[in-house]
C-alpha cells in the first residue's frame, strides 16, 4: 500500500468504517512509514478531541414553543377543513366535471377550440360593404326583370297578368319592360291583361315613353272598356297633347257612344 | 411498544396525523439544535432555526417520499433554512468574534483550567474553518451521518465527501496547533 492510498483511507479510518483486511493493510503500511504514522496519529487525536466538545441543551422555551406551533398549525388546518374556501369549492366543482380520461380531455379541448374559432369568426366576419350590396341588388333586379319579361310573353293570360303585377311592384322598371308593357296594352288579345296594363302604366306616367305610348294606344284600342280607362288616365295626367288624339277618337264613326261621350268630357277637362 | 422508525412516523404526519410530529421533535431537536449551534455559534438563531425546520416539515409534508433516510431529508431542510435565514436577515456570516460563549453550566463539573482552555481553542479552531469543511465535519462527527448520507444530502459523490473530510480535519489540526502555540507564548 502506498502513502497516497493510505491517506485516502483516513476518513474511513477515523469513522471506524474500515473492514478487517483494509485495516490490517493500512496498519502494516503505518508500521513501515513514519510520516504516515505521524499523520494518522495527529488526525486521530484531533478527531477524538472533537468528541470532547460537549453538546448543549437548548433553552427551556424551545419545547413549549414547538408544541404551541404544532397546536396552532393543527387548529388552522381543522379550521380550513371545516370552512371550505371558495377556491376549493370551485376546484372541486371543476374536478367533478373535468373528464378523467385523456381521450375525453382531448375531445373537450378540440370542442372548445372549434367553438372559440366559430365565435371568433362570427365576431370578426367582415360586413358586406355597400358596393357589394348594390351589386347584389342590381343582379337580383335584373333577374326579376328577366323573369317578368318572360312572364309577359307567356301564352297563358294568367301568367301575363302576373307579369303585369310584377311590373307594378317594381320601383324603376327599365325601358325594355315598359315597352313590353305598352306592347301588352296595344296588342294583348285578353282584355283583362290590357286593362291591368293600363293600371300598371298609371304608376309610370311621369316617363315620356309611357305618356307617348298611352296617347298613341288610344287609336289602337277597340274595346270600349280599355278606351274609357285610357281616357280617364290621360285626363288624370293632364296631358294637353292628348286633345288631338281624343278629337280623332270622336271623329271615328265606329266608336262606342259611351266612349265618344267620355272623350268629349275628357277634352273639356283638358282645356 | 416498539419504537417506530422515523420514516414511518413521518409518513403518518404526511397522511394527516400532525400530532405525531412531536415524536420526531423529541428525537431530533437537540442534535438539530447543536448542528445549528456548531454551524452558527449562536443560540437564539439556532433555536429559531430548529423551530423553522419543524414548521417546514409540516408545510412540505406532502412532498415527503421516504426515498432516503429521514435524517437526510431533515438536514436538507435544515441547510435550506439556514441559507434562507441568513439571506433574509442579511446577517453577517456565522462564527465571527461575536459568537456566543459556551454556557457556564456545562455538564463538566470538575473541569480544570487547562482542559477548559483546550476546549475553547478547539471551538475557536472549528470556527475558523471554512463553512464547507466545517459542515462535513459537523455532520460526520456530531450528527452521526455516514459519508453516503452526507453525499446524498450535499448532492455530490462519496469520494468528494471523504476528500473534504480529510482536508477539513487536516486544516482543523493545523489551526488548532497554531492557536495552541499562540497561547503558549
Amino acid at each position: 500500500m502506498t502513502c497516497q492510498q493510505t491517506t485516502e483511507l483516513f476518513p474511513d479510518y477515523l469513522l471506524g468504517n474500515l473492514n478487517e483486511a483494509a485495516a490490517a493493510e493500512m496498519q502494516s503500511h503505518l508500521d513501515s512509514c513514519a510520516a504516515c504514522q505521524k499523520e494518522a496519529e495527529s488526525l486521530r487525536v484531533i478527531w477524538t478531541k472533537l468528541e470532547s466538545l460537549p453538546s448543549e441543551q437548548p433553552s427551556e422555551t424551545m419545547r413549549p414553543r414547538f408544541y404551541a406551533m404544532l397546536e396552532a398549525y393543527q387548529q388552522g388546518l381543522q379550521h380550513s377543513q371545516s370552512a371550505p374556501r371558495l377556491r376549493d369549492v370551485v376546484n372541486g366543482w371543476l374536478e367533478r366535471w373535468w373528464p378523467k380520461h385523456p381521450a375525453f380531455q382531448f375531445a373537450l379541448a378540440v370542442a372548445l377550440l372549434v367553438a372559440g374559432l366559430f365565435i371568433g369568426n362570427r365576431l370578426n366576419a367582415p360586413a358586406l360593404d355597400n358596393g357589394e350590396i348594390v351589386t347584389l341588388r342590381n343582379e337580383l333586379n335584373s333577374m326579376r326583370e328577366l323573369m317578368t319579361l318572360t312572364l309577359l310573353r307567356q301564352e297563358s293570360p294568367s301568367e301575363r297578368l302576373q307579369g303585369v303585377s310584377w311590373v307594378q311592384n317594381m320601383d324603376k322598371p327599365d325601358t325594355e319592360l315598359l315597352a313590353a308593357l305598352l306592347h301588352r296594352l296595344d296588342y294583348d288579345p285578353n282584355i283583362n291583361v290590357r286593362l291591368a296594363a293600363v293600371d300598371a302604366l298609371y304608376l309610370f306616367v311621369n316617363q315620356p315613353l309611357v305618356r307617348q305610348g298611352l296617347i298613341q294606344s288610344l287609336s289602337r284600342q277597340t274595346s270600349p272598356l280599355v278606351q274609357i280607362a285610357l281616357i280617364d288616365l290621360i285626363v288624370e295626367m293632364r296631358e294637353k297633347q292628348a286633345t288631338a288624339a281624343l278629337k280623332q277618337l270622336i271623329m271615328n264613326e265606329k266608336i262606342n257612344a259611351d266612349v265618344k261621350q267620355r272623350a268629349e268630357w275628357g277634352i273639356q277637362q283638358l282645356l | 411498544m416498539s419504537e417506530l422508525a422515523d420514516n414511518v412516523i413521518m409518513f403518518k404526519v404526511r397522511d394527516g396525523e400532525i400530532g405525531k410530529l412531536g415524536i420526531l421533535f423529541e428525537r431530533h431537536h437537540v442534535p438539530l439544535y447543536n448542528y445549528f449551534l456548531r454551524q452558527t455559534g449562536r443560540r437564539d438563531a439556532s433555536e429559531d432555526l430548529v423551530q423553522e425546520v419543524f414548521l417546514r416539515m409540516l408545510k412540505y409534508r406532502q412532498s415527503y417520499r421516504g426515498e432516503s433516510q429521514f435524517t437526510v431529508w431533515m438536514y436538507r431542510i435544515a441547510r435550506n433554512s439556514w441559507v434562507d435565514y441568513f439571506k433574509k436577515a442579511k446577517r453577517e456570516l456565522p462564527w465571527d468574534e461575536d459568537a456566543d460563549e459556551p454556557i457556564s453550566d456545562d455538564p463538566n463539573p470538575n473541569d480544570d483550567l487547562e482542559e477548559s482552555q483546550k476546549l475553547s481553542q478547539l471551538r475557536a479552531a472549528l470556527a475558523k474553518l471554512s463553512p464547507e469543511k466545517r459542515e462535513v465535519l459537523v455532520l460526520s462527527r456530531y450528527q452521526d451521518m455516514r459519508y453516503e448520507e452526507i453525499a446524498e444530502l450535499l448532492g455530490c459523490a462519496v469520494g468528494t465527501v471523504k476528500a473534504r473530510v480529510h482536508r477539513a480535519i487536516k486544516d482543523l489540526k493545523d489551526i488548532y496547533l497554531e492557536l495552541s502555540q499562540e497561547n503558549a507564548i
